[in-house]
């Protein structure tokens, strides 16, 4: 079904623009900022023809460059993007190490970095590859699968809208988080950023595979869905399990933690009876509570969907009272091969002091997508 | 003692007073057997079934583990979770608490909360000794008389106390909330024990069977059975002896408690004793001095005029002026009514009317004057005698008196006529329900004979068709019509006597001229309806 398959060879066309949208929304759980902000980008970058999510395998030893967008993604919406910032930090980061991108894939399949990369590759006439660094939305430099790996991701160049321009290198990645957070705050909010070249050989070990054709297949299958699906189908049809279905009766925001933390409260069930649903968040949904027990957390997808048009709901939009279903659904396979891996993405890594409770592990998951994990 | 406390008494009691339900339902009372205590949310205890659960260091409301915590409370079948603070819950931990049926509560201070609950449950006999053994230095140690003691020990206990006469009427004890029907039910969750409907003094059914409005929580309260003397559900009673005529000592206390309960109890035997004594102290001193009052006074009246010098001197230690001008007061009261006890009642009425005036109990009634120092003005009289009056309205409402105002008189001798000419109006005070059962001596006399005339058979059957137009119309009339023209056509006056606003009778007197279609400013007129007025009604 929607699962994650090694490399699909899927190709992207403009008529897969809002299936591509919202499964790269819902990989989001909840983050990875609006995709929909370069729809019309990506729409015209794709009218001339499809493109395709290419096979690291394909690519030898070719450099391949992660490239994406950092910093407040509401910011986008008010400084308005030139379109050159992606282009701008590639070519700092050529200058800088006098290598040329055999290939393009996002640092973040998930969201409007997502949308950004294959408009950017499109743009650009580079070739995408069904790959990324994260494999879901996560909000921090450090949380990057190469980076993970052990893995140099410096030099690592960023260029915001009005064209300043910075370069990162000999960095580690939390030095690299820290850097980049503080030059898109002291400047236009947001930047287009990409990251040391990495060997196209290296990708199946350092980055998360299939992620884009996932999303494009979850997009698929949600368009699929008749008006007002039943939950259970809806959660059937995404591969996911069903949490609950309520109104968020309460959203405490805190500012506690770098990103503020969010506790929503889910009511609901028959006339109000069913089980409490807590849901905790960041920029993304991290770990749900149903009666007080943990029942799902990140790596895996949390998707808070709306009830009757089951449009995914980030976490910054959802207000009290709207009519929920809340799902979970796998998350990439690549963070759950190894408990050091988990360690960087789980509950504790966003000082939520719980194990991962993960669902269980798909057939195929380790032959299929998690290579170069020792055994 | 096993089987623990309902967690609706522990709530009640005064230990926890400061303790809050944040979440949870009311309606459950699960029995708590024990406490025990985690520093903050993050514990995992074990052994939790039928414990209440504190929290006594941390407990951030908005921390997911609190959830957790409460899930796992549950799940070990804790009786309920105490947390740090009264801050609310958030609402995803409130409606998990609801949902799940867990009472979550809030302390400022959990660690005495849970101290406190910790020796209700397990060290019930110190909870007595402790109680037992402040009761008696507080009943050493309690000011002057009964009411003292009484109010001293329902601080100690933090239950209301009272002390009841032989028929359950109050005689001391907070009024707002009796142990009568009218109290609020101890354990009866709509009243939180806060409001309170009328004093208890209005349930003249006494506590036996005042109860049918009451709560019965008696489901915590093992061992509260056999609880002591006269025990009923939530009001403690003990007898305080032969020597206090069946008068009892109650305290509301609700049985959810068995410690309380015990402890309470074994106190009311100490304090008992000591109010019983009081009691019996009190009556003697009253009595005494009674006794000392009407000899005083009988003396006086015989001497003559002539008081011997012991006599003089007993008038002086009492606070008496026997010299001067004195307007005697006259008050009578049905032979049932013991005037010595209800004496502190007629004072108060006598204080609240601003009357000055030395008050004897005599025969069936009070005797009591005046004393002005000079021979007294017209206006000096004038307002005593509307003192006087007002304070016979006061009486009136609680007791069935009549009361008679002598002339003023200068000396001994006058006392004893002013006092004479009192009694005789009182007498005539009684049948005069026109004007408030109230005579005064100065306007009786020659009139008062010529009256009786018109209280002949023949005079009667004229006086009734004069006045029949004023038959089945509403307002009282004819009452109206006659304390009118008694009090010489003032509608001010009128409207005192009978204890209604000056435009009521304004309005009514306007309709009696109306019906009757007479002139009252026509002399004859007016004293034929007024001859007319005082036969029907004597003859009512």
């Amino acid at each position: 079904m929607a699962d994650y398959v090694a490399v699909s060879g899927e190709r992207l066309g403009a008529a897969d623009v809002d299936a591509f949208i919202v499964g790269l929304t819902l990989l989001g759980s909840g983050g990875g900022g609006e995709a929909d902000a370069y729809r019309h980008l990506l729409s015209a970058a794709l009218s001339e023809g499809p493109i395709e999510l290419g096979d690291p395998a394909e690519f030898g030893d070719a450099p391949v460059v992660a490239i994406g967008m950092l910093g407040g993604t509401r910011m986008l919406t008010e400084k308005l993007p030139s379109g050159q910032e992606i282009p701008r930090a590639l070519a700092a980061l050529t200058r800088w190490t006098g290598v040329e991108p055999a290939a393009l894939m996002p640092l973040e399949a998930a969201g409007l970095n997502g949308t950004l990369v294959a408009a950017s590759a499109a743009q650009l006439g580079l070739p995408l590859l069904d790959a990324d660094l994260m494999g879901r939305a996560l909000p921090r430099m450090d949380q990057l699968s190469r980076a993970v790996s052990g893995g140099p991701i410096t030099p690592f160049a960023m260029s915001e809208p009005t064209g300043q321009t910075l370069l990162i290198d000999a960095a580690t990645p939390y030095a690299v988080e820290h850097i980049a957070r503080s030059f898109v705050a002291h400047s236009g909010g947001w930047a287009g950023t990409a990251s040391a070249p990495m060997p196209a050989s290296e990708v199946p070990r350092d980055a998360c595979l299939g992620s884009l054709g996932r999303a494009l297949r979850l997009g698929r299958a949600h368009r699929e869905l008749p008006g007002k699906p039943p939950p259970e189908l809806v959660a059937a049809a995404l591969g996911g399990e069903l949490l609950g279905v309520g109104r968020a009766a309460d959203i405490s925001r805190q500012a506690s933690t770098p990103f503020g933390r969010a506790s929503i409260t889910v009511l609901g069930g028959i006339a109000g009876r069913g089980p409490v649903l807590r849901l905790e968040a960041e920029n993304e949904y991290l770990l749900v509570l149903r009666d007080g027990v943990p029942v799902a957390s990140c790596p895996d997808l949390i998707c808070v969907l709306d009830r009757r048009t089951a449009t995914p709901i980030a976490v910054d939009s959802l207000r009290p009272g709207d009519d929920l279903v809340v799902l979970v659904l796998p998350g990439p396979p690549w963070w759950r091969a190894s408990p050091e891996r988990l360690r960087h993405v789980d509950p504790r890594a966003f000082g939520l002091g719980c194990d991962a409770v993960l669902l269980p592990a798909q057939a195929g998951d380790r032959a299929g997508t998690a290579p170069g994990v020792p055994a | 003692m096993t089987d623990g406390i309902g967690l609706a008494a522990l709530l009640e009691h005064p230990d926890w007073a400061e303790v809050a339900l944040l979440a949870g339902p009311r309606r459950t009372d699960p029995p708590v057997r024990g406490v025990l205590a985690v520093p903050d949310v993050l514990a995992d205890p074990t052994g939790l079934a039928g414990q209440l659960l504190a929290v006594v260091l941390s407990a951030p409301r908005a921390d997911w583990h609190l959830d957790a915590l409460l899930r796992r409370a549950d799940a070990g079948g804790a009786a309920a979770v105490l947390l740090p603070g009264i801050t609310p819950l958030q609402p995803a931990s409130r409606g998990l608490a609801e949902r799940i049926g867990l009472p979550v509560l809030g302390a400022p201070d959990p660690l005495a909360a849970m101290l406190a609950a910790t020796r209700l449950i397990h060290e019930p006999d110190r909870v007595v000794a402790d109680l037992v053994t402040r009761t008696a230095a507080t009943c050493a140690d309690a000011g002057q008389g009964t009411d003292a003691l009484i109010a001293d020990l329902g601080k100690l206990w933090r239950r209301p106390v009272w002390l009841l006469d032989a028929a359950g009427q109050v005689v001391a004890g907070p009024e707002s909330a009796g142990p009568g029907p009218g109290g609020p039910g101890p354990g009866d969750p709509e009243s939180g024990g806060t409001e309170s409907s009328g004093p208890g003094s209005s349930g003249h059914n006494g506590t036996g069977s005042g109860n049918a409005g009451r709560h019965n929580a008696r489901s915590g309260g093992s061992g509260y059975g056999n609880a002591g003397p006269g025990s009923d559900d939530g009001l403690l009673e003990r007898q305080l002896g032969a020597r206090a005529l069946g008068a009892r000592l109650a305290a509301a206390v609700p049985p959810g408690v068995p410690a309380e309960v015990a402890a309470i109890i074994a106190a009311m035997g100490v304090a008992a004793e000591s109010v019983g004594q009081r009691l019996a102290e009190q009556r003697l001193t009253v009595e005494r001095d009674a006794r000392l009052r009407m000899a005083l006074l009988a003396e006086i009246a015989q001497s003559g005029g002539e008081l011997s010098h012991g006599a003089r001197r007993r008038a002086i230690d009492a606070g008496w002026q026997i010299e001067g001008w004195h307007v005697g007061i006259r008050i009578d009261v049905p032979g049932a009514v013991d005037p010595v006890a209800i004496r502190p009642e007629v004072l108060r009425a006598v204080e609240a009317a601003h009357l000055r005036a030395v008050v004897v109990e005599q025969g069936s009634g009070w005797g009591a004057w005046s004393t002005f120092e000079h021979a007294p003005t017209p206006a000096q009289l004038q307002r005593h005698a509307s003192a006087a009056r007002r304070a016979q309205w006061l009486l009136r409402s609680s007791l069935p008196t009549s009361m008679g105002v002598g002339r003023a008189h200068h000396g001994v001798p006058g006392l004893v006529r002013t006092l004479s000419e009192a009694g005789d109006a009182a007498r005539l005070a009684t049948g005069r329900s026109t004007s408030g059962h109230y005579v005064h001596v100065d306007r009786m006399g020659l009139g008062q004979m010529l009256l009786a005339w018109t209280r002949t058979d023949t005079f009667l059957p004229a006086a009734r068709s004069l006045l029949e137009p004023l038959e089945g119309q509403p307002g009282e009339l004819l009452l109206t019509l006659t304390a009118f023209l008694d009090a010489e056509s003032s509608l001010t006056e009128t409207a005192a006597v009978l204890g209604v606003h000056r435009n009521t009778v304004a309005a009514r007197i306007t309709r009696v001229r109306e019906l009757l279609a007479v002139d009252l400013a026509d002399p004859d007129e007016r004293l034929a309806l007024h001859l007319a007025c005082r036969s029907v009604v004597f003859h009512q």
